[in-house]
């Protein structure tokens, strides 16, 4: 197990108790790509957050390759764990590839300077997320899914264990989100790399993810394998809503047709 | 573009260099640099040493600081807006020269009157107090705590001072408070200089960590956190060092403004957006900057001076239509 | 005639058939007035209407009339910025002398029909002129003519005695921040400071600058060095302050150099009123120690 969460509780300070993470517990294997699914409020950015150390469990543990996160610093931990956010704002003209040698900061920490090593792995990066022509572009002035890919590769260049993506794709058009499933089932393929991806989007899930956990007000509702997982029982419990899950010919992957509002 | 932070350097040196040769009124450099006649008869060297050196170092001091803190600022506070000001230390560093102009208090500490110290403790006072706040809430928001704890506190610490003026009916206080308001490089002298280089000496020792960070946490405190920083950390470090960086600054020179936000901006256009660059080249331009103003507030209207905060601002004013106007 | 009376928000004492003839002789209608409550928020102007014996008149005197002691008793109804416009009304004066500025002061007493006399801070002459003016104006007017008279008198008096004694070049600080020489602000080559130091028998160092206040740069007083400094000091709390040491500094001026650097306290100094000839005769001593006085 690359991952492993057990019992994890947590709650935000204040008055409605909303994503809150009750008693989780998942692994994660190496290779895998984990979906984490639920509705709004269920809890998936918290578990996200959680997971890569970016907030303290007030219960149970987690431990990455058999070590507890809790003892792993900062700068260890973002070299072992990659977080790609739903959107990046940001303040000031950084060109695409200064936002993707940000990456390299957990290996090189505040006074080292970027090397012709981490020139080259900014620049793999970039390969592996089909950017390399925006390298010297400047940031802002990027459409929304080359924006989602240069993050991608920035996160890539953390050259880390594991990639967490919160809802990935929400805020793209039809056409990046399937420029982004691809890019993220090829960096599977070719280079390994563990995803666990928390999505709305339920053909997005069934597309990319091999294994599905689904959250219902910060518990695990079910978790396996995508096909075992993805059933419309489970999609009236998580949604109320009564949904056609059928396999895909010619996509090759299953897919979630919602139809009614179920009671 | 390392090269374009020694060409910063460079300028820095020049216009220094420079400045104490030009003034409102003519001196004589031979007369200037002449050992045989006693300093204390020799006009020239007067005004050169003791009216225009000390101006032109202070001015250099104060622009660095100033600059300093408005990147500082921006990036915290993920606003290329921000400045010194935005959180509330002009309104403090106002109220305390105000307490003591009014109150004339009559003391020094170590060569430093009265009006410095006040002004420094109102400075670094407020902006403790904003951090004090933003700490109380522990997580996520705290820059948008910062930010409308410093809007708070500066309105508030606005209003203290108002009040005071007015139960003290003292006109005489508030004229000097206006004045004093306007900003003013003409120290006389090295001990308030030598004074604020000592909480500008422990800014820039915090300044000289921050500058790779403050990249990572202009993109957002959890993208920072993911790569690696200690944002928590990060945030009170940069606060620190920009309230003690400001404090000197105004303390020395009076609440002079848009030096913290025209200056980063400048160099940004030049360096662009890396702060292992922007930092320093903005405390070098800085320096130029407000030595340059200074230099135009003191030659301009001879024999009378315009305060240097006028000067600024009339830069200031355009160079923010400019930038609201440039395809935003 | 109650007709014209109203209209020029009169009380004219005295028969109508007077004040006709009058009118037809051509004569202003102020010249017959006669002011019985009188309110003065003006140091100069209160100082004035007491000194020519027409303080029985004054109701009201302003915050920052600190003299003549007989005064002090008054009721204080504001200055400048902050004149207690209610208060003022509902003591029914019938004479207000503010300051010509204070056009919001303006229009509430004329909408109320009280008159007013406009006072404007200049040069040492119109002191003299203010004190005729005012005098008349209230119906004292040979007290105001003897009073202006007896400060003309020791004004000339003050600058025969000094014509024939050297000359020094004098900077005039009233105001600078404590303990250091930051925020100097020196008489310029306008307004009444600055004619009681030619009457006093100075040269105005900052005689080329036109204006009545300058900020002084530190460079500005290195190069005007003036021979002379005068620190005036007149405020409540630093009237005791008498230390120059920080101008030693500036070593090259003459004044430092020759220990002429005189502190001259009280505010006789900065109220351009009937105590001007006594700071004058003060200023000319200070500036010409070898004269006798």
């Amino acid at each position: 197990m690359l991952l492993e969460a057990t019992d994890l509780a947590f709650a935000y300070h204040g008055a409605p108790r909303v994503d809150v993470v009750d008693g989780v517990s998942l692994s994660i294997s190496r290779g895998s790509i984990v979906g984490l699914i639920g509705p709004n409020g269920s809890g998936k950015t918290t578990l996200i957050r959680l997971l890569s150390g970016t907030v303290k469990p007030a219960a149970g543990s987690i431990a990455l390759d058999g070590t507890p996160l809790a003892a792993l610093s900062r700068r260890e931990l973002a070299r072992r764990v990659a977080v790609v956010p739903q959107e990046t704002h940001v303040t000031f003209d950084f060109s695409a590839i200064e936002i993707v040698l940000m990456g390299r900061y957990a290996h090189l920490g505040a006074f080292a300077l970027e090397g012709p090593d981490d020139f080259a792995i900014a620049r793999q990066a970039l390969a592996a997320t089909g950017t390399t022509a925006l390298e010297s572009r400047r940031f802002a002035t990027l459409s929304g899914g080359e924006k989602q890919r240069v993050v991608i590769a920035s996160a890539l260049a953390q050259a880390s264990d594991i990639l967490l993506l919160d809802e990935p794709t929400t805020a793209l058009d039809v056409g990046f989100q399937f420029e982004i499933t691809a890019l993220l089932a090829g960096l599977n393929r070719e280079r390994g790399t563990t995803m666990v991806v928390s999505t709305h989007d339920l053909n997005l899930a069934a597309t990319l993810c091999t294994e599905l956990v689904l959250l219902r007000d910060g518990r695990v509702l079910a978790q396996g394998r995508t096909a075992d997982v993805l059933t419309a029982s489970n999609i009236r419990q998580l949604y109320h809503v009564d949904a056609d899950v059928t396999f895909h010919a010619r996509a090759g992957h299953l897919t979630v047709v919602p139809l009614a509002r179920a009671e | 573009m390392a090269a374009t932070v020694l060409g910063f350097g460079a300028l820095t040196l020049v216009v220094c260099v420079l400045a104490p040769l030009a003034g409102s009124t003519s001196i004589d450099l031979a007369k200037v640099f002449d050992r045989t006649q006693p300093f204390a008869d020799n006009v020239d060297a007067q005004v050169f040493f003791i009216a225009r050196m000390p101006r032109v170092v202070a001015a250099g001091i104060v622009g660095a600081g100033l600059a300093l803190s408005g990147v500082v600022f921006q990036a915290l506070l993920r606003n290329p807006l921000a400045s010194p000001d935005t959180l509330g230390v002009s309104a403090g560093a106002t109220l305390g020269a105000m307490l003591a102009l009014t109150a004339r208090a009559d003391f020094t500490v170590f060569g430093v009157s009265v009006v410095p110290l006040a002004t420094f403790a109102g400075a670094v006072g407020s902006l403790a107090i904003v951090f004090a706040l933003s700490m109380a809430r522990r997580r996520g928001t705290s820059t948008t705590v910062l930010l409308l704890g410093g809007i708070a506190i500066a309105a508030l610490l606005n209003a203290a001072g108002r009040f005071i003026q007015y139960l003290t009916a003292d006109i005489t206080g508030t004229f000097r408070t206006v004045q004093w308001m306007m900003g003013s490089l003409d120290v006389g002298s090295y001990a308030p200089i030598v004074a604020s280089l000592v909480p500008f000496g422990i800014a820039c020792a915090g300044f000289a960590t921050l500058p790779r960070v403050l990249d990572l946490v202009s993109l957002g405190e959890e993208a920072a956190e993911a790569r690696g920083v200690d944002v928590v950390r990060t945030e009170r470090l940069a606060l620190v060092s920009a309230s003690l960086s400001t404090g000197a600054a105004v303390s020395l020179g009076g609440p002079i403004l848009f030096v913290g936000i025209i200056v980063p901006h400048i160099v940004r256009l030049i360096v662009g957006a890396d702060h292992r660059l922007v930092l320093p080249a903005s405390a070098l331009f800085g320096a130029s900057f407000l030595v340059g103003c200074d230099l135009v507030a003191r030659t301009v209207a001879s024999p009378v001076e315009v305060p240097v905060g006028v000067i600024t601002a009339i830069i200031g004013g355009p160079f923010f239509l400019w930038l609201l106007f440039r395809g935003r | 005639m109650a007709v014209i009376q109203r209209q020029i928000g009169l009380r004219a004492k005295g028969s109508g058939l007077l004040v006709a003839l009058a009118l037809a002789l051509g004569v202003q209608p102020s010249a017959l007035a006669q002011a019985r409550r009188v309110v003065s928020i003006i140091p100069a102007t209160t100082e004035m209407l007491f000194a020519m014996g027409a303080g029985d008149r004054v109701i009201a005197i302003g915050t920052y009339d600190h003299y003549p002691p007989e005064a002090q008793k008054l009721p204080k109804v504001g200055a400048l910025i902050d004149p207690n416009v209610e208060q003022i009304l509902q003591m029914r004066p019938d004479l207000v002398v503010i300051y010509g500025t204070q056009t919001e002061l303006k229009q509430r007493l004329e909408r109320a029909r009280i008159p007013y006399y406009s006072y404007v801070h200049k040069g040492l002459a119109d002191i003299t002129e203010t004190m005729r003016s005012l005098g008349a104006r209230v119906g004292a007017a040979d007290a105001g003519n003897a009073l202006a008279s007896r400060v003309e008198r020791q004004l000339a008096d003050i600058r025969e005695h000094v014509s024939k004694a050297p000359h020094p070049k004098t900077l005039i600080v009233f105001e600078r921040e404590r303990r250091t020489l930051r925020n100097i602000y020196a008489s310029g080559g306008e307004g009444f400071l600055h004619d009681m130091l030619v009457a006093a028998g100075g040269v105005d160092a900052m005689a080329d600058v036109r204006r009545q206040s300058v900020t002084m740069s530190t460079e500005m007083v290195l190069d005007r060095a003036p021979d002379v400094i005068i620190e005036l000091r007149y405020a409540k709390d630093d009237i005791d302050d008498t230390d120059t040491t920080v101008w030693n500094r500036l070593a090259s001026i003459p004044a430092v150099r020759n220990r002429r650097v005189i502190v001259l306290t009280g505010e006789e100094f900065v109220v351009p009123g009937p105590r001007v000839g006594e700071a004058t005769r003060r200023l000319a001593a200070a500036l010409h120690p070898e004269l006798r006085w």
